[in-house]
């Protein structure tokens, strides 16, 4: 029996959450979603992902600050942090650099976000650029 | 000294001329002698034969002239081409400012001050250049110039600054518009995931999360293009009297049901006297609707109250709530479309961040304002100033009717 792999979404946007989790949950995966920034960081201690995909405008503390202060942590538990927004290509682009974050997915596009998060978790792309 | 513009050689020196003074060529030196002592003002003269300038003769020239051993005895009653320069600086009068100036410091140094003259294309006398002048005139076209270069710079930058607002105004359009239709392209692959399963329960699900997604990208984009119709000046304001209160109860249930299971208590307060206003009752149903749905976002516990009063000085609609309140220094920031000082990437409020600025622009069209007061943490209460006139009694009303 195969070990789950966890895949963190953290988002404001219920609607969001719902449609990544519905959208990456399988026999392999297994999504936990966390709302909002308040509370990310206890979270991600608890749920120890295999990946975290973080989503750039939220209230009070944006996703980008939020890679920031979660990145020791996500560094010490070898999780990649990923933007998953509906910003731009090219803000996303810079976001990563910016936040060293490992890379980004742009929402909407179901496929590339369902073959990213598989290359993520098979850790066959630690250093994808989007 | 607009058409002068940034080129001062642009200047031509016919509109420079200081004088017209002239002198026959066969005057006698004594006689232009006793006109030169007489007018102080005077420095020179051209020596002209019919309409044709022959020579100059300057104050300094002539005195030297004449004060030297027996000037007088030997000059003074020859005609006064015979001491006049004969071959002076002469220019035609479109020629340009700095050219000429060139010319005049091209001479010899004891001629580089004579005055210049100036003639018609068809080379008759038309006046003389003080090359002092042209001097100081030169060096006014040369500030003027450097004037004009600081307001381009100054108007560059602000153009510059537009095109900020501007393009991050356009990054925040686009993850607005963008977010809801992900959320709706996301639903529906599952709608479609779901519907090949079978399971009804998640499609009903799914179908309820995507009707609520798709009815608020059309918010926001009605937002937008409300707002695109106003900066055009395109919004119209209809007219008609209207009974404040049952809008104001109307809002409060709206609200009500926004404010959900939050202990959050929600009143209108009204005038004793009836009123009727005349307003455009759309569009103050959406300045209202707008506030009141910020503070059912804002508060989570305490009391919305949704209110009307009548001033001499006009009425005020208010939206008064108890919850998190706005920092001082986002006051002023609040009616900017996003804020406008948050990027896209980085935007920490919730919302379109649309609605206050439309608020405060449907205020403008109706003849009033919008005002905030607030306490970090302690509330916040939006005002909705409109003018006394569009108040009227309901005995004027029948009137009007």
């Amino acid at each position: 029996m195969q070990h789950k792999q966890t895949v963190m979404v953290i988002d404001d946007d219920d609607i969001h959450l719902y449609t990544t989790k519905e959208l990456l949950s399988s026999s392999r995966i297994e999504v936990v979603t966390h709302q909002g920034s308040f509370g990310a960081t206890s979270r991600v201690k608890a749920v120890k992902p295999d990946l975290l995909l973080l989503d750039v405008n939220m209230p009070a503390l944006s996703g980008a600050n939020l890679a920031d202060i979660i990145r020791p942590l996500c560094t010490e538990l070898q999780t990649p942090i990923v933007f998953y927004s509906s910003n731009d290509e090219e803000t996303l682009r810079e976001l990563v650099a910016a936040h060293g974050a490992q890379g980004y997915i742009c929402k909407g596009d179901v496929t590339a976000l369902r073959n990213k998060v598989n290359a993520y978790l098979a850790g066959v792309c630690t250093n994808c650029r989007g | 000294m607009q058409e002068h513009t940034t080129q001062n050689s642009a200047i031509p020196v016919g509109d420079l001329i200081s004088s017209s003074d002239r002198v026959a060529a066969q005057t006698v030196v004594s006689a232009v002698s006793d006109l030169f002592f007489s007018t102080p003002n005077l420095e020179a003269l051209a020596v002209i034969d019919g309409m044709k300038p022959q020579g100059l003769i300057t104050r300094t020239k002539l005195f030297f002239t004449l004060s030297r051993r027996f000037g007088n005895e030997l000059y003074a009653r020859q005609p006064i081409i015979s001491i006049a320069d004969t071959a002076p600086l002469v220019v035609s009068d479109d020629e340009q400012l700095d050219g000429v100036i060139d010319k005049a410091f091209a001479r010899l140094p004891e001629n580089t001050y004579d005055e210049i003259i100036v003639t018609r294309a068809d080379g008759t006398y038309l006046g003389l250049l003080s090359v002092k002048q042209l001097v100081i005139e030169q060096s006014n076209a040369l500030s003027r110039s450097v004037l004009l270069e600081e307001m381009a710079t100054a108007r560059a930058q602000e153009l510059e600054r537009i095109n900020q607002v501007k393009t991050k105004f356009l990054a925040n359009v686009t993850h607005e518009l963008r977010s809801p239709v992900n959320a709706i392209i996301g639903l529906a692959e599952l709608l479609r995931i779901a519907s090949e399963q079978g399971s009804m329960e998640q499609v009903r699900e799914r179908l309820t999360f995507m009707i609520s997604t798709a009815t608020n990208l059309r918010g926001v984009i009605t937002n937008i293009l409300d707002l695109s119709k106003m900066e055009a000046g395109k919004m119209d304001v209809a007219r008609q009297l209207v009974d404040p209160g049952p809008l104001l109860s109307e809002i409060a249930e709206t609200t009500r049901i926004l404010v959900g299971t939050k202990p959050v208590a929600v009143s209108v307060v009204m005038p004793a006297e009836p009123v009727l206003i005349s307003t455009d009752p759309i569009k103050l149903r959406q300045i209202m609707t707008n506030l009141t749905s910020n503070a059912a976002k804002f508060t989570d516990r305490g009391s919305i109250e949704i209110g009307l009063s009548i001033h001499d000085s006009g009425m005020e609609f208010r939206v008064r709530d108890t919850g998190i309140g706005i920092r001082e220094e986002d006051l002023n920031l609040i009616f900017s479309a996003f804020g406008q000082v948050e990027d896209a990437s980085t935007k920490t409020h919730e919302g379109t961040g649309l609605g206050l600025t439309i608020s405060r622009n449907l205020a403008k069209l109706l003849g009033g304002s919008i005002s905030v007061s607030s306490t970090y943490c302690n509330g916040s209460t939006f005002s909705l100033s409109l003018p006394l006139r569009q108040i009227e009694t309901e005995g004027e009303q029948s009137h009007a009717a």
